[in-house]
């Protein structure tokens, strides 16, 4: 599961706009699927977290994760909407 | 018209063009390094997340990766221990707080970077839209309209025939030619104008500052300057500001009328070149009269004295006023120095009405008197050559030891007719001689020198140019010589 951000400077220029709405819209979209996978998991898996830039993963409890999954995916949905 | 102005704008408009491109490649380029940094930014916020819970647990399990491809299950262990690159690989071995410090450090750094670039990019989009509008404006003269007043000859030629009320005072035409220089010159260099105005004008400052002490000297000239009239309001106001200065300071160093009676429709630079080259008569003069120094000579009785230029500038301002101007120009002539003749050619005595070299210009008047130091400017001229020029004439520092201990001798009365020549170096320290005209100073002098029987014999005898020559070849062979050869 990689956990990136990405900031964008919100110009009044609409081009930027919109290309920060296609980047919410994808970030989303790949938010759903880390829900879905994380909710469809068998109990006895091993949900690993990855350290930012780099390739360590570290061992993270599920059910933790999948709610921690889950509000990044509302925040980011609620960001779409704002626009 | 509308031809012209289109043709006009032909080239601004490619330009500008660019202009506005330039700026956007600019905040483009400032995005991406934003967005790089935003990107490290928030690597290290992670890893001071992950540094901050790391030593609470011994071990984690972790999936260690094998090789660039594979995972493998593994346990961390040492979880306080970090290794911390620095940096050129070198690496630091630190505790997890440590490292956290480091890690917070450099986010400081990044921060910064960050609004030094928010803020760059901010600048260069107000430029870009500074750009833009100007494109507009150049590309369609229906919105924007260009206002230009055409300045005629006549009221540019305002103050043109203004002649100084003395002769000698200076007149403020510079200031009037700034005017009619910038009425003309208004569209381009009008920066550089007004920069130029201000070095004159710290100038004049200064050099009025200088002359605070010689009030007396200053004629109310003041108010002829009041009746200029300008066109522009702030030249004014300028103007009357520098006019009693500039008056002020015209009296002193005896401008000569004859630059000033020209028509100021000089350039500028013509009108700097003459100030230049007016100001280049009377430094001499100014320097050694303006300069309030202290200076400490021991006389015989090694007492020290101290002496200040005040009086001896009060006096000579005296002296100037009933000699007259004309005098301290063939003066200012007359001390240009530019060879050791001249040196001697300045340095005579006047002996039972002749001019006689003095064979030594560290020394005022002959030794007969005493060694104290003399009232006369003629002596003080000498003290302030010594003390100006006396380190290259080191053979007569050598010989006159009591000199170089900065003894200076006093005047004899007859020298009367030489202290108007010295005027210019007056701002040597003279100091009244507490010692009686006759006390021989045999004391003082070592034996070895050899003008002081001299001198004595050539008070004696009527015809003294050979003696000296003889015995003073030994000593002062390279400027005697010199002088001779002149002669």
């Amino acid at each position: 599961m990689k956990m990136s951000s990405k900031k964008y400077n919100n110009s009044d220029n609409s081009q930027e706009q919109t290309t920060y709405k296609e980047e919410l819209s994808k970030k989303i979209k790949e938010q759903k699927v880390v829900v879905d996978e994380l909710s469809n998991l068998k109990k006895n898996r091993k949900v690993y977290i990855q350290q930012r830039n780099s390739n360590i993963f570290f061992l993270a409890d599920r059910s933790q994760t999948l709610s921690t999954s889950r509000k990044e995916l509302d925040y980011l949905k609620k960001e779409l909407q704002d626009i | 018209m509308a031809g012209g102005g289109g043709k006009a704008n032909m080239k601004p408009l490619g330009g500008v063009h660019r202009l506005r491109e330039e700026h956007e490649k600019v905040v483009k380029d400032c995005d991406s390094r934003i967005q790089h940094w935003t990107k490290v930014s928030g690597d290290y916020d992670a890893l001071s997340d992950r540094l901050k819970t790391l030593p609470d647990r011994l071990s984690y399990d972790i999936m260690v990766p094998f090789g660039p491809l594979a995972f493998t299950p593994g346990k961390l262990v040492r979880t306080n221990e970090v290794t911390v690159l620095l940096g050129d690989n070198w690496f630091a071995k630190c505790s997890a707080k440590q490292a956290q410090a480091v890690v917070d450090h450099r986010m400081k750094h990044v921060k910064k970077e960050l609004d030094d670039l928010a803020q760059t990019r901010k600048n260069f989009e107000a430029r870009v839209g500074l750009a833009k509008d100007l494109e507009t404006m150049s590309a369609n003269k229906g919105q924007f309209v260009d206002i230009r007043e055409e300045v005629t000859s006549s009221t540019a030629s305002k103050g043109k025939q203004r002649i100084a009320h003395k002769p000698n005072s200076k007149p403020k035409l510079d200031v009037v030619v700034d005017l009619n220089e910038e009425e003309e010159e208004k569209e381009g260099g009008t920066g550089a104008m007004t920069e130029e105005e201000l070095w004159r004008r710290l100038d004049e400052l200064e050099r009025l500052e200088e002359l605070q002490d010689e009030q007396d000297r200053l004629s109310d000239t003041a108010d002829t300057n009041g009746n200029d009239s300008s066109s522009s309001s702030s030249e004014e106001e300028k103007e009357a500001a520098c006019a009693p200065p500039v008056n002020g300071l015209s009296l002193k160093p005896g401008w000569s009328p004859a630059p000033h009676s020209d028509p100021p429709l000089h350039d500028r630079k013509a009108e700097d070149d003459e100030e230049e080259e007016g100001s280049r008569l009377p430094t001499i003069f100014f320097s050694h009269t303006v300069e309030p120094k202290k200076v400490r000579i021991n006389t015989g009785k090694n007492t020290t004295l101290k002496f200040s230029e005040r009086k001896e500038q009060k006096e000579h301002s005296k002296r100037k006023k009933k000699n007259g101007h004309s005098n301290g120009h063939a003066h200012h002539e007359l001390h240009k120095i530019t060879s050791p003749a001249d040196v001697y050619r300045l340095f005579v005595d006047v002996r039972n009405g002749e001019p006689v070299p003095r064979k030594s210009i560290l020394k005022s008047r002959s030794r007969e008197n005493s060694v104290c130091s003399d009232t006369s400017e003629s002596s003080a001229a000498d003290f302030e050559e010594r003390r100006v020029t006396g380190r290259s004439f080191s053979h007569d520092e050598a010989t006159h030891s009591d000199t170089s201990d900065g003894v200076t001798e006093e005047d004899s009365p007859t020298a009367v007719p030489l202290l108007s020549r010295f005027e210019a170096f007056s701002g040597t320290v003279i100091e009244k001689d507490p010692m009686p005209t006759g006390v021989p100073h045999l004391t003082i002098l070592p034996p070895a020198l050899p003008t002081i029987p001299e001198r004595k014999q050539e008070e004696v005898a009527s015809d003294f140019t050979p003696p000296p020559a003889p015995e003073a070849s030994k000593r002062l062979s390279k400027f005697k010589a010199a002088r001779l050869q002149q002669k």
